[in-house]
Formats: C-alpha cells, sequence, structure tokens
C-alpha cells in the first residue's frame, strides 16, 4: 500500500510538471519565428503572396520570376494552386483585377509547360479553324488534368508566347450550337475565344446572367482543354445571357437543353460559344 | 519523508521538461500564427517589389497601400524605405529600384508629417 502512494505522488508530480511546461511553451511564451520564408505563411497569407506575384507578372510579364517567386510558397500545384485562386477570388469578390491576374498567370504557366513538353514543334502550322468541338475531352467542371496528361493542346497556340486579348477591340459571336454528346458534358456552357489571328486567348474575362444572379470566369483555367477555353455550368431551366466582359455582343437565351440518350434517358445538353476577335 | 518531496519536484522538473520540450520542439504554434512581417528582409524586400512593379504599370496608389498592408507593418514608408535600401545593398537593378523608389515617393507624399510644429 505504501508503495502504491510513492508511484501515485510520482506520478501526479509528474503530470503537473507536464502541465506547467506545456502552459509556458504553448501559451506564455510560444515560439516566434522570424525570418520566415513564405512558405511557412499561413493558408490565407500565401493566397494574398500569391495574388502579389500575379498582379505583378500582370505589370511586368516576366513569367521566370514569377515562376521564381511562385517556387518560394512550395505548393504541390503552382497552376491548380493559381486557377483554383483565380475562380475563388471571384466568388469572394475579390478585386477582379487581381482575379484576372490570377488566371493570366495560370494560363500562361501551362502554356509555357506545354510548349516544353512539345520540343519538336518548330513551326506551328497556320491556323485555319478552331479545334473540332468533337475532339475536345469531357469538359466536366469537376475533372482535372495536369499538364503532362494532355499533350494534345492545338499547336496553333504554341506560336504566341502569352497572347494578350486587347480590351479594346470587342468580340464577335461566329458559333452559337447546342449540342447533344454526353461525352462533351452536360448542362455546360462552352466557350471557346480566339483572336484575329486564330490564337487562344486565355485570361479573357466572361461574365453570365441570369434573372437573379452574375457569375464572371476566365478562359485558360483549363488549359488541357484549349487556352481560350471556358466553361460554365447551367441550372436547369434557368435562362442566361452571357458576354464577353471586355466589350462585344451579348449572347442570349441560354438555356440548357433537354436531350433524350439512346437508351431514352434525358440528359441536359451543352451550348457551344464561340468568338473571335474582332 | 524529505526524500518523498525531493522525488516529487524532480517529477515535476521532468514533467515541465517534457512539457516545454514538447511545446518548443514537437509541437511549435502552428503556420496559421505566422506573419508576414515576421518574413525574411529579402522577401519583404521582393513583396514591395512587387507591389512597386504592380503600380509602375497601374499608378494605382489605392491599390499599392491596400497592398502594402499585407506586410503587417505599421508605417509603409519605412517598410519601402527598408526595401530600397536592402536593394541598394544587395545589387538590384536599376529598373527594379527605380519602380521602388517611384513607390516610396508616391507613399511619402500622403504620409502626414509627423513632428512639425504648426504655426
Amino acid at each position: 500500500m505504501k508503495e502504491r502512494r510513492g508511484s501515485l505522488y510520482l506520478l501526479t508530480g509528474l503530470v503537473l510538471g507536464l502541465a506547467i511546461g506545456l502552459a509556458y511553451s504553448l501559451l506564455i511564451q510560444p515560439v516566434q519565428y522570424t525570418d520566415l520564408s513564405p512558405a511557412l505563411l499561413s493558408t490565407a497569407d500565401k493566397d494574398q503572396y500569391r495574388a502579389l506575384i500575379a498582379v505583378a507578372y500582370l505589370a511586368n510579364r516576366d513569367l521566370v520570376r514569377a515562376r521564381a517567386r511562385l517556387a518560394l510558397l512550395k505548393d504541390d500545384d503552382p497552376y491548380n494552386a493559381l486557377a483554383a485562386q483565380a475562380q475563388r477570388w471571384l466568388a469572394e469578390g475579390k478585386p477582379v483585377e487581381e482575379a484576372r491576374a490570377l488566371g493570366l498567370l495560370a494560363a500562361d504557366l501551362a502554356q509555357a509547360q506545354a510548349t516544353l513538353l512539345a520540343p519538336t514543334v518548330a513551326t506551328p502550322p497556320a491556323f485555319t479553324q478552331p479545334p473540332a468541338v468533337t475532339a475536345v475531352p469531357s469538359p466536366s467542371p469537376a475533372t482535372t488534368f495536369s499538364a503532362e496528361e494532355t499533350p494534345s493542346l492545338p499547336s496553333a497556340t504554341l506560336a504566341s508566347p502569352q497572347p494578350t486579348p486587347t480590351r479594346q477591340t470587342p468580340f464577335l459571336l461566329r458559333k452559337r450550337e447546342s449540342v447533344c454528346d454526353p461525352a462533351l458534358g452536360k448542362g455546360l456552357i462552352l466557350v471557346y475565344v480566339w483572336d484575329a489571328q486564330g490564337n487562344e486567348l486565355p485570361g479573357v474575362e466572361i461574365v453570365v446572367n441570369w434573372e437573379d444572379g452574375e457569375n464572371r470566369f476566365f478562359t485558360g483555367l483549363k488549359p488541357e482543354l484549349g487556352l481560350g477555353y471556358a466553361d460554365f455550368a447551367m441550372q436547369e431551366g434557368i435562362n442566361y445571357s452571357l458576354r464577353i466582359a471586355s466589350g462585344g455582343e451579348p449572347v442570349f437565351n441560354l438555356i440548357a437543353p433537354t436531350c433524350t440518350a439512346a437508351n431514352g434517358e434525358t440528359f441536359l445538353g451543352v451550348w457551344i460559344l464561340e468568338f473571335l476577335q474582332k | 519523508m524529505l526524500g518523498r518531496w525531493i522525488r516529487f519536484f524532480i517529477a515535476i522538473a521532468f514533467g515541465a521538461a517534457a512539457g516545454v520540450g514538447y511545446g518548443w520542439l514537437l509541437a511549435p504554434s502552428p503556420p496559421a500564427e505566422n506573419r508576414p512581417s515576421a518574413l525574411r528582409i529579402d522577401y519583404q524586400s521582393d513583396v514591395v517589389l512587387m507591389i512597386a512593379e504592380a503600380y509602375a504599370a497601374d499608378q494605382n496608389l489605392a491599390a499599392a497601400i491596400a497592398r502594402l498592408a499585407f506586410l503587417k507593418q505599421t508605417q509603409p514608408v519605412e517598410v519601402i524605405q527598408q526595401a530600397v535600401n536592402f536593394g541598394e545593398r544587395y545589387g538590384y537593378s536599376d529598373a527594379d529600384l527605380q519602380k521602388m523608389r517611384a513607390l516610396l515617393t508616391a507613399v511619402e507624399t500622403l504620409t502626414p508629417l509627423v513632428g512639425t510644429s504648426v504655426p
């Protein structure tokens, strides 16, 4: 009995000391970091840092410098981090210019990656037609690919390093078509944007409106589907209108078409909209 | 009885050492506690340069000041001056230094003069 009491008071002392030690090291005198690297910042501060990298890139178009700065954040996938943040920035009502910068940097990173992956393309063929819509992989919004998985970017995009949309030049709608093909996705608006020379344009802001809402998104955030590509998921029965933010004719009455599959099942079709810069 | 007290305090000391070791070495404060103001001087200077690059392009001083708040320093002018000094000492390019100085000048014009006597 005496031996048990002895063990208990030692255990009590140990627990008491542990509590004192934890309180001191975590509450009274916690570790203070100095000389941090950006990789050690909180997620929110990393987002801010990434946005700063993007706006600086928008100003100087120095991809090497931007890439070196992004490397400091040690993201697993810088492209996806940028693309996801661009969409999040828009959804959270952060400055549109920063969201655009994030989207553009993501697109240019992906384009540079695609160029590196296709070093044998010396003289890309001149642009004649946009890539056939039927050749586009299933564009589900939830699907993500890495650039390595999709080396089949249209070669015309490789001809133009960092195309920049000219804000003053409006875009013309050159194709509007509803398609019932589940391989293209369900209930989507697929947007393709080219400049006058036939180069796909990343970073073009697109505005979608419906009766009680608005959404903005950018081309180039899914470079595996084309740098000038963007998509938007429609709700059944809602009437949408869409326009390029920098100017051009709006497209009205976009309602998800109801389609019937071979087995009799119904599904929502897609709208394909192609814009060409004048 | 005295030996028992000694052993008790030794146990407390062991426990305290283990607690401090855990708190300082194994489970230090999470990244959420890390502030941009604790960034190393070269990273802080690069943040200022990024803001200066954007300012050089858009001339939007309000946006530049809002972005400087990221560093969570009380005086933006001091942060920029510190970055300029660092850039001069460590060989930033003239173009970069020029952008940072332009930002410094612009922010200084907005900073109220402290300590000057008003007639």
